[in-house]
Order: C-alpha cells, then structure tokens, then sequence
C-alpha cells in the first residue's frame, strides 16, 4: 500500500494530457476544483473533452481558455451571476468546440452507470424531446463514435421487456480519465469525507480511471476512519492528493466559503468575447500562482466569504453579489 | 383572501410570485428551481401550505433554508433538511413518481407548452446558445404537474419552438420525429406535463386532449385580445376567467419583508 499519494498543483495538471477526458466534483458554482482548472489554463492544456453532470464556472473558464474539444453535459452558466455560459456560446457559433447536449437525469444516470461498471442505463426521462432527434448526434456527425472512449450510439430507443411501461431510452455510461475533486477533507491514504450535499462526486470518482483529490486540508487518516460513516469516498478510488486551501474559489464550499459571486459577476460580464476572456485571464490566472492569486484577492475579500462555522455559510456574504 | 394589494403596491415580479405561489397546495412534494419559483414555494410554505416538502436538484431532500439560496447547490438549502444528499437521490426520487409540482423556466415555449432553454435558431447553427437543459425536461418528465415562469414576447410564445427542450403535451416520437400526444409516448410513465405558465402577460393553462395552451386570466391591465397578439399562434381566448388574483399585503410583506428583503429575485416597488 502506498501511503504517499501527495502531488502539487503542477503535478495535478500534468497529470492531464491533452485529449484526455475528464470530469469534475460539484455543482454549478459549488465545489469546482479552481486552482487545477487555473493550472491547466496556464500549462495551455488543449482537446480536453469534459464529461460532467452539470457544467459550471470552471467549465468557462476552461472553454473560454480554448482548452477543450468536446463538452457532454446539459448544463453551463454562473447560476444568479450569470445566466448562460457565454464562453461556450461564443465557440458553438464558431464550432471550436463540439457540443453533446443530454438532459441533467440522463447524465446522472450516464454517471450512475459508469460508476457501477455497467455499459448503459434505462430511463422514460425527456421522452418526446430533440435531446433525442438523431439528427443532433454531435460526436455522430463528428466521426467520433469508436466504441471505445465515445459510445457507439448517442441514444438507444427501446420498449420496456420487463413491466411493459412503455417507450424507454438507453443512455451509454460516462466514460472517464481523470475525476478531478475538491472537497473539504482528504485523509493521508485518500478517503474523502464531503460535508453538505455532495452532489454526483461518488459516481465522477467511481466512473474515472484515475482521481485527483484537491482538499482544504490533508487530515490524518486515523481521524477519518473513526468515524467511517461520515466519509463519502474510499481511500483506494483515490490515485492522488493534495492540500489547496480556498481551491474552489470563485466557487463555494460549504461549512468553508461562500461562492464569491461579485468575481463570477465580473467574469461573466467581461468574457463576452475572446478579447475580454484574454484580458481576464492575463489578470487573474496567468503570471500568477495559487498564492499570488490570493494575495491580489486579499484578506478581506476572503473574510467575508468565509462561512460561519454554526450556519455553513457566510453570514456575512451579499448574495446578489453586490 | 381579502387585503388585496391596491396596484400601486406591487410590482409585476410581486404578481408572478403569487400567482406561482397559489399553484402549490398542501402537502405536496415541489421540485425546486432558483430565483422567484423558490420565493413562490417559500411564500405558499409561509400562508396556505405549510407542509409541502421542498427536494433540490442538487440533493436536498425536504430542506427548509432559512434564508433564500443562490442555487440548489448553496449550503443554505440544507439547513433543516430531512436528509443531504445527491443528485443520484434527487433524480431517482422523481423518476420513482414522489415529485407532485416542479416549477421551471424558458426562453420560448410554443403552443403544446414544449419549451426551449438550449439554442435559438437552428439547433446545427445557433443564433445563440443558450444553458442548455439542465433538469427542466427531467423534471417536466417525472413531476406531476409543472409551472413555468417566464417573460411574455411574442417572440417567446411561438407555434413550434426552435429546439424542444421540454415535453409538453404533443412532443416527438423519435426517430421519426412526428408529433403524437405526450400520454402515448410516456406510457406507465405518464404523470401529467406543464399546468400552467405564468407569464408578465397572463396565466395559460392546457387542454389535456388537445394539448393546446388556452388563455386563463389577463394579469391586471391587459386583456385577452391584447395577449392573443402578443402570441405567434391562435391562442385560445374563450376560456378566460377573468383577471390574474393580485397579491394581498399580508404576501408582499412576507415577500420582502420575510424572504427577500434584500431584494435579490423580488425587487420592492415603492411607487407610494
């Protein structure tokens, strides 16, 4: 047994190639392992294609950056800060980027199944849809159905043998490289324990190959196993570790931070275009290290993010992000 | 109800609010998005139905947050929650058939009550690309019932939106792509689909055999002529009952004084 799981922040993104296929934990703007997907940017990572249930801020940013090639999901924007996902929009229209849209149940159930090591899942979710027209087949018209990575058909359509209920879709599971998490605890040995709702990461890390575990802090092992029921994930579904203190910012944490929503406002409303991405990035992410990031973010700013221990959320936070 | 608000005392988003708001009965289990439908549901928690159960997509399960999340994901839906979880809970409780409303939202919708939150213009060349679908057609798959909220155009109330996102009551058959009642594609499965829309011009609601959207009650100030123009396709208008209820002081002061009283989702009207 390998007790030493421990990289950097640089080793974590060097351990993504280019190509791979990679999925993360969290929701939205909750839980996104930020300081990675920075990482990423400035190591200048490309044909990324990003499996995820929901889509996010990190998405933006790593599609904005022109790291990623295909992105399977239902789902981008900032939430209350930012209602679509205008880096993505940009690069549809100029088809940098392919494009695999299935409805938020049917990633789940993608992930459900990868996670449990079965090729497909049945579900009557979005029945009737263009979620199902086989005219928008995006990695289909692409070419890039192998049957390997890429699932040999988008959709199946079927009928229920069982019960008799009627029409049914199959949807392939998600196949992963690399989980990328970040999460409130890690133990020496990687078992995970997530506080507040933790969202489809079981599934992210059961369905990837490999998984990266970013935590606010590295905790001995032994204070983790004393109470086992309260972790989420096992040490051995844990490839590698490491401690990034405030890593999901902009993005929030529960019992830590609160989502930093006056940054994701900013972003979202001066990356409209690539110009705009490109000045935000030269301001935020490139030159910069984790550190140097939160010392331009400053004290104060991370004081008022910062969750009152008793509620799980900052107190202290103005939520239109004014 | 009496204590009508007079209509300098409330604004449109005030209206919507409680015209949602009065969709939700007692005892129900609601799926619920952000924004406005999650004071709608908070507000119906706090007057007529005090025991609904609130499940969020992100896996709170009958959470009661004390203040007014950002998103499903926020750390403020689980305050109080009978269970914290995930996404795989949350989806499978409403596939399994416990979810009696949801309430959801749209850029278009057209005239079977199908709705697009994914492109505008053709889905292979965008004009725009929009979110995408999140859990709208999952939870207007598996609820019983669902309400959408949205801004009334004529350009958002279509005869066939441009990519359907959401099923209404005549959707796809695949592969073929022919339109066929929404009963005979879902089977078992059947549960209901869209109830109502609440627009900034009206409340629509459905006929369930023919599938098509009927005009129901004119908010305040517009008439039934005037939403029919403000539609791309033939609305139904012999079904109105009258005028949308307006909100009571009682609601406005829960509203902003209780949930959101720094107005975030419900800006306050001062117009007195």
């Amino acid at each position: 047994m390998s007790n030493n799981k421990r990289i950097t922040l640089q080793q974590a993104a060097e351990i993504i190639k280019n190509g791979s296929t990679l999925t993360f934990s969290g929701f939205t703007i909750w839980r996104r392992p930020m300081a990675i997907i920075y990482e990423l940017i400035r190591q200048q990572r490309t044909g990324l294609h990003l499996i995820e249930v929901n889509g996010g801020s990190h998405t933006e940013f790593l599609v904005g950056a022109g790291c990623v090639g295909i992105w399977e999901s239902c789902w981008v924007g900032h939430e209350l800060y930012g209602k679509y996902g205008a880096n993505l929009s940009r690069k549809v229209g100029s088809k940098e980027i392919i494009v695999e849209d299935y409805s938020h149940a049917e990633m789940m159930f993608r992930f459900a199944a990868g996670a449990a090591g079965a090729p497909y899942a049945a579900t009557q979710s979005s029945l009737g849809t263009d979620l199902h027209n086989p005219e928008y087949d995006m990695l289909g018209r692409a070419g890039l159905r192998d049957g390997k990575r890429i699932p040999r058909h988008k959709y199946v359509f079927t009928e229920d043998p069982f019960y008799d209920a009627g029409s049914l879709v199959l949807v392939p599971a998600a196949k992963v490289d690399i989980a990328v998490i970040c999460v409130q605890q890690v133990g020496e040995e990687g078992t995970v324990r997530v506080n507040g709702q933790y969202y489809s990461d079981p599934e992210a890390v059961r369905t990837a190959d490999i998984t990266i575990v970013m935590a606010e802090e590295i905790v001995p092992e032994e204070y983790l196993r004393r109470n086992a029921d309260q972790n989420t994930i096992a040490g051995f579904e844990v490839n590698h570790i490491l401690e990034c203190p405030f890593g999901a910012h902009p993005t929030g944490m529960f019992g830590r931070y609160d989502v930093d929503g006056a940054f994701l406002k900013d972003f979202y409303g001066r990356t409209r275009s690539q110009e705009g991405f490109d000045d935000f990035a030269r301001e935020w992410i490139h030159g910069h290290d984790q550190m140097s990031y939160l010392e331009k973010l400053g004290w104060p700013r991370m004081l008022g993010l910062k969750a009152n221990t008793a509620l799980n959320y900052s107190s202290r936070t103005k939520k239109g992000g004014k | 109800m009496s204590d009508y608000a007079l209509p300098e005392e409330y604004g449109l988003a005030d209206l919507l609010c409680c015209a949602a708001s009065r969709e939700v009965q007692e005892n129900e289990i609601v799926f619920a998005g952000t924004g406005l439908p999650m004071v709608a549901i908070m507000l119906a928690q706090k007057t007529h139905a005090p025991n609904l159960k609130l499940i969020f997509e992100a896996g709170t399960l009958d959470g009661r947050p004390p203040e007014l999340p950002t998103s499903v994901g926020d750390a403020r839906c689980e305050m109080g929650a009978s269970r914290s979880s995930g996404l795989y809970d949350a989806f499978s409780i409403a596939q399994r058939g416990y979810v009696d409303l949801g309430f959801l939202g749209g850029a278009e919708v057209d005239q079977y009550g199908n709705v697009n939150t994914t492109c505008i213009g053709d889905y292979l060349n965008p004009e725009l690309r929009l979110t995408g679908s999140g859990g709208n057609p999952d939870i207007n798959s598996f609820a019983g019932r669902t309400v959408f909220i949205m801004v009334h155009e004529k350009r958002r109330f279509v005869e066939n939106v441009s990519y359907i996102t959401s099923p209404g009551w005549r959707v796809k058959k695949w592969p073929g792509g022919e339109f066929v009642h929404r009963r005979e594609l879902y089977g078992a499965a059947f549960r209901g689909g869209p109830s109502a829309v609440i627009s900034t011009a009206g409340v629509f609601r459905f006929d369930e055999e023919s599938g098509l959207m009927y005009l129901d009650t004119c908010h305040p100030g517009k008439n039934p002529e005037e939403i029919r123009g403000m539609c791309r396709f033939d609305l139904d208008i012999s079904r109105v009952k009258g005028e949308t209820e307006v909100p009571t002081r009682e609601e406005l002061r829960i509203i902003h004084e209780v949930l959101d009283p720094d107005g975030i989702f419900i800006p306050r009207v001062n117009k007195a």
